[in-house]
């Protein structure tokens, strides 16, 4: 049974209805884990984002959706049919005792069911609504269809990805979905804020193409600037094409006895050298005559300065760059990247492991600061290691206090118990597939 | 014309946060109406200040388009923490500030005694959120790194790219400007309504690490209950066949195409034209796509090389197909008219920059909409903070010039 108190949590005094699908599904989960009374509002038989997998042990049934597993945690769920009038009337009960409410249709198709922001504003005029599409409610493109990699693509974000002979290639999974639900959060909460003092509410139209093109680093700058386009260049900063495109020597991917490191010694190259120098494995990197070209890369001034004549740049990257990234390499490729890391950021240069998931769950300092999280699922019969949260707040801290809910787990709780409809029209409703 | 009030207008933030992260959690926060003062010193700059991109023949410290982009709507006030002064205004500072940002390792505002336990002392209810590497406890807590960094040690990079090839990622510094600043901006206007409840403040700690790996949740269920380590899949997902990044008419011009349901596959062969091959049997399903997927590929590729991406796009839109243009720099401030309709950039006249153009507010509060301010110069607004703000007289601003406070 849920344990959550009213009022614990930052947002323990906030109700949401959750209409949403993948571009805002880690918006609703950032306010449920944040204390809010969050209420997945699903079609009766289930909501579509339990069909997305991965499946727990492979198996695709509606209850066994990891993905849906994760961003669920700490949420209720009802079942309700908003198509129909009765449906609709429903919903509409529950807008007036709601504060927030979050959804990802296709614009217009809750207003042509009187169900958007004019009607429930006119329900509940302090009410949040937040529609997250993936090109935003207004505009030639707003009865475009999306999905993460459009919104990667027509956000800008996807062009940058990969190596020049291959076609570009995507960032992680669902990472437009979740760039864009941070957004929504982020002005969710700023409208909260100014309901809290103006004790107005408004609707908010997110878009995902704009989420992504307001994460692109420094892609529009480039051409609006000096007409230059940033390229996908093999490394993890791509840079502009009027660069040569390779990597600067000692920054970047290397592989290492049991896997990739990522180095990046800005400032740190005396640093570095000596280190080598210390395992014998500088070379000539201590002489004199390699000073100069080391000083080159040796400042975010020097970078700077590099990066503004691409003749000298062609010059280094032909001749002296390759014999000290050769050395670094060599220097790397005899570690592991575990002690590679440590020791490298012991003597304060920038250096990372490349994990993949497993070596996440072993990592000294995520298995130090208790950051993953097993929650009980009874009716799989096991504990499942969630991620844990996002930030540390000393008066209310993040907690999951449930598992994600089962397909309308909650329909006797929140349609009987606390709205008072009575058992006989509920069991009418399910009849008439309204719940 | 009255204008309208901003969301988070009556917010003020003594922001300390400079680099990548810091700054762009505090624009996010600046562009909703707080006030932003943003601290900085002469003595030790903001290294972005000096990043690319550039305009050809501008000079100075305020003309990077790097730094400009990354700190509209601040307020931007000199002030050098090594001096004692300095230090003491800063604290004034907060006693009349409702949240303080930084984005250093912890041992930084612990040397200037500016930890939570120290703001608390001049505001009881101070919102204190510090966005570290690692956060202030754990074996690697002294850890430094950079943004492109972060996406490798977070596990996203392994989940990025072709199966076989270096995890390089995004090609950016991709947590600076998603996970972390919305995080710790998130937490922030959560301690935020919850004080207005409770009169409480409190302290925030978003380690980007953390924060980062909680941008590949379902990946991590996946290993810890099916023991499997996701590989990367390029331009593909598991529940859509096709799906993935077509090469068009153009030098290096791409359309991503996507087909989710049967509906779409129809659609699809539609726009194409109905070709012999796509009525086979094999391609009528889902599974059936998915098992031939490279093949499909090739096929579709032979279509799509004949157009532009931007017809690709819109013929399969209009059918109610998924498609969107793998937009360069170029593509998104000039050429796409959606985004141009949107008001999505914001174009500023900078006393040293000139004309530029910012990246804008990605969303629309229709009651108090975002508002994008030109970004400050270097101490720019001392007299208003320091006079008008903290009303310190002439003479002290004057000695404190002097003696290096402002530096």
């Amino acid at each position: 049974m849920d344990s959550r108190e009213g009022g614990k949590g930052a947002l323990g005094d906030v109700r949401v209805l959750d209409l949403a699908g993948p571009l805002g599904a880690y918006c609703t989960k950032l306010l449920a884990d944040l204390g809010a009374e969050v209420i997945k509002v699903e079609k009766p038989g289930g909501c579509c984002t339990r069909d997305i997998g991965p499946f727990f042990h492979d198996d695709p049934h509606r209850e066994k959706s990891l993905y849906f597993f994760h961003f669920n945690a700490n949420k209720r769920s009802i079942t309700l049919d908003i198509e129909t009038a009765d449906g609709a009337e429903v919903f509409k009960r529950l807008v007036r005792s709601s504060d927030i409410v979050v959804e990802t249709f296709p614009p217009g198709y809750l207003e042509r069911r009187g169900l958007g922001y004019p009607a429930l504003q006119e329900v509940n005029p302090a009410v949040i609504f937040t529609s997250v599409t993936p090109f935003g409610q207004t505009g030639p493109y707003r009865d475009y269809k999306g999905s993460d990699i459009i919104g990667l693509a027509m956000g800008g974000l996807l062009y940058i990805g990969g190596f020049p002979e291959d076609p570009p290639s995507q960032a992680g999974p669902w990472q437009a979905c979740h760039e864009t639900s941070v957004n929504a959060c982020v002005a969710t909460l700023a409208a909260l804020y100014n309901r809290d003092v103006t004790g107005q509410g408004q609707w908010v139209d997110v878009s995902m193409q704009e989420c992504v093109a307001v994460a692109l680093q420094f892609v529009m700058q480039f051409y609006d600037l000096r007409r230059e386009l940033i390229v996908r260049n093999g490394t993890s900063l791509a840079t502009s094409s009027a660069f040569p495109a390779r990597r600067l020597p000692g920054m970047g991917l290397y592989p290492c006895k049991d896997g990739y490191v990522n180095l990046f010694p800005l400032g740190r190259i005396p640093e570095l050298v000596d280190w080598m120098e210390s395992k014998k494995m500088a070379g000539a990197l201590k002489e004199e005559r390699w000073q100069e070209v080391l000083a080159v890369i040796s400042t975010t001034e020097s970078l700077t300065r590099l990066f503004g004549n691409p003749a000298a740049a062609e010059k280094y990257m032909t001749e002296e760059f390759p014999y000290i990234d050769g050395l670094v390499a060599a220097f790397v490729g005899a570690h592991n990247k575990k002690e590679m890391c440590e020791e490298a950021q012991s003597r304060r240069i920038p250096a990372v492991p490349v994990n993949d998931v497993r070596d996440l769950l072993s990592n000294p300092q995520l298995v130090f600061r208790n950051f993953f999280v097993d929650v009980h699922y009874p009716e799989l019969r096991v504990k499942l290691t969630h991620v844990g949260s996002p930030y540390r707040l000393s008066e209310t801290p993040w907690q999951i206090v449930r598992r994600a809910p089962l397909v309308g787990e909650d329909n006797r709780e929140i349609y009987e118990d606390e709205m008072g409809i009575p058992r006989e029209s509920l069991r009418l409703f399910k009849e008439g597939g309204i719940i | 014309m009255a204008q309208k009030r901003v969301a988070l207008e009556g917010v003020r933030i003594t922001d300390f946060c400079w680099w990548g992260v810091g700054a762009y959690c505090t624009r996010i926060l600046g562009n909703l109406g707080a006030e932003v003062i943003r601290i900085e010193s002469g003595t030790s700059m903001d290294p972005t200040r000096g990043a690319q991109p550039i305009r050809d023949g501008a000079t100075g410290v305020n003309v990077s388009g790097y730094f400009n982009n990354f700190n509209p709507s601040k307020v931007g006030i000199s002030l050098n923490l090594n001096h004692p002064k300095g230090r003491e205004i800063a604290l004034r500072l907060v006693a009349i500030s409702d949240v303080v940002t930084d984005s250093f390792t912890p041992h930084v505002m612990e040397k200037w005694g500016l930890l939570y336990e120290d703001l608390v002392k001049v505001r009881p209810d101070i919102i204190a959120a510090s966005i570290p590497v690692m956060g202030r406890s754990g074996p690697y807590r002294d850890w430094g790194c950079y943004g492109h960094q972060i996406e490798s040690m977070a596990g996203l990079a392994s989940l990025a790219g072709l199966p076989g090839r270096p995890p390089i990622g995004t090609g950016e510094a991709w947590p600076d400007f998603t996970s972390n600043p919305y995080h710790a901006a998130t937490a922030i206007l959560a301690a935020l309504h919850y004080r207005r409840r409770t009169g409480k403040g409190q302290c925030i700690e978003v380690a980007q690490f953390e924060s980062t790996v909680c941008f590949v949740g379902p990946a991590v269920l996946e290993y810890t209950a099916n023991s499997r380590i996701p590989s990367p899949a390029a331009d593909r997902v598991p529940h859509a066949a096709p799906h993935g990044v077509y090469r068009c008419k153009g030098e290096d011009r791409w359309c991503a195409l996507t087909v989710f349901t049967d509906a779409q596959w129809e659609a699809f062969k539609c726009v194409i034209g109905s070709p012999c091959w796509c009525s086979e049997p094999r391609f009528a399903t889902f599974l059936g796509r998915k098992v031939a997927e490279d093949e499909l590929d090739v096929l579709i590729t032979q279509w799509t090389v004949e157009k532009t991406a931007e017809e690709v796009m819109m013929l399969m839109q209009h059918a109610g197909v998924p498609a969107g243009v793998l937009q360069t720099g170029e593509d998104l401030l000039v050429r796409d008219p959606h985004i141009k309709a949107r008001e999505f950039h914001v174009a500023c006249d900078h006393p040293e920059a000139g004309r530029i153009t910012y990246d804008g507010v990605p969303f629309k509060l229709s009651k108090t909409p975002g508002r994008l301010q030109r970004t400050h110069l270097f101490g720019e607004h001392n007299d208003y903070v320091y006079h008008h703000l903290l009303g310190m007289s002439e003479e002290e601003i004057g000695q404190c010039y002097v003696d290096g406070v402002f530096d």
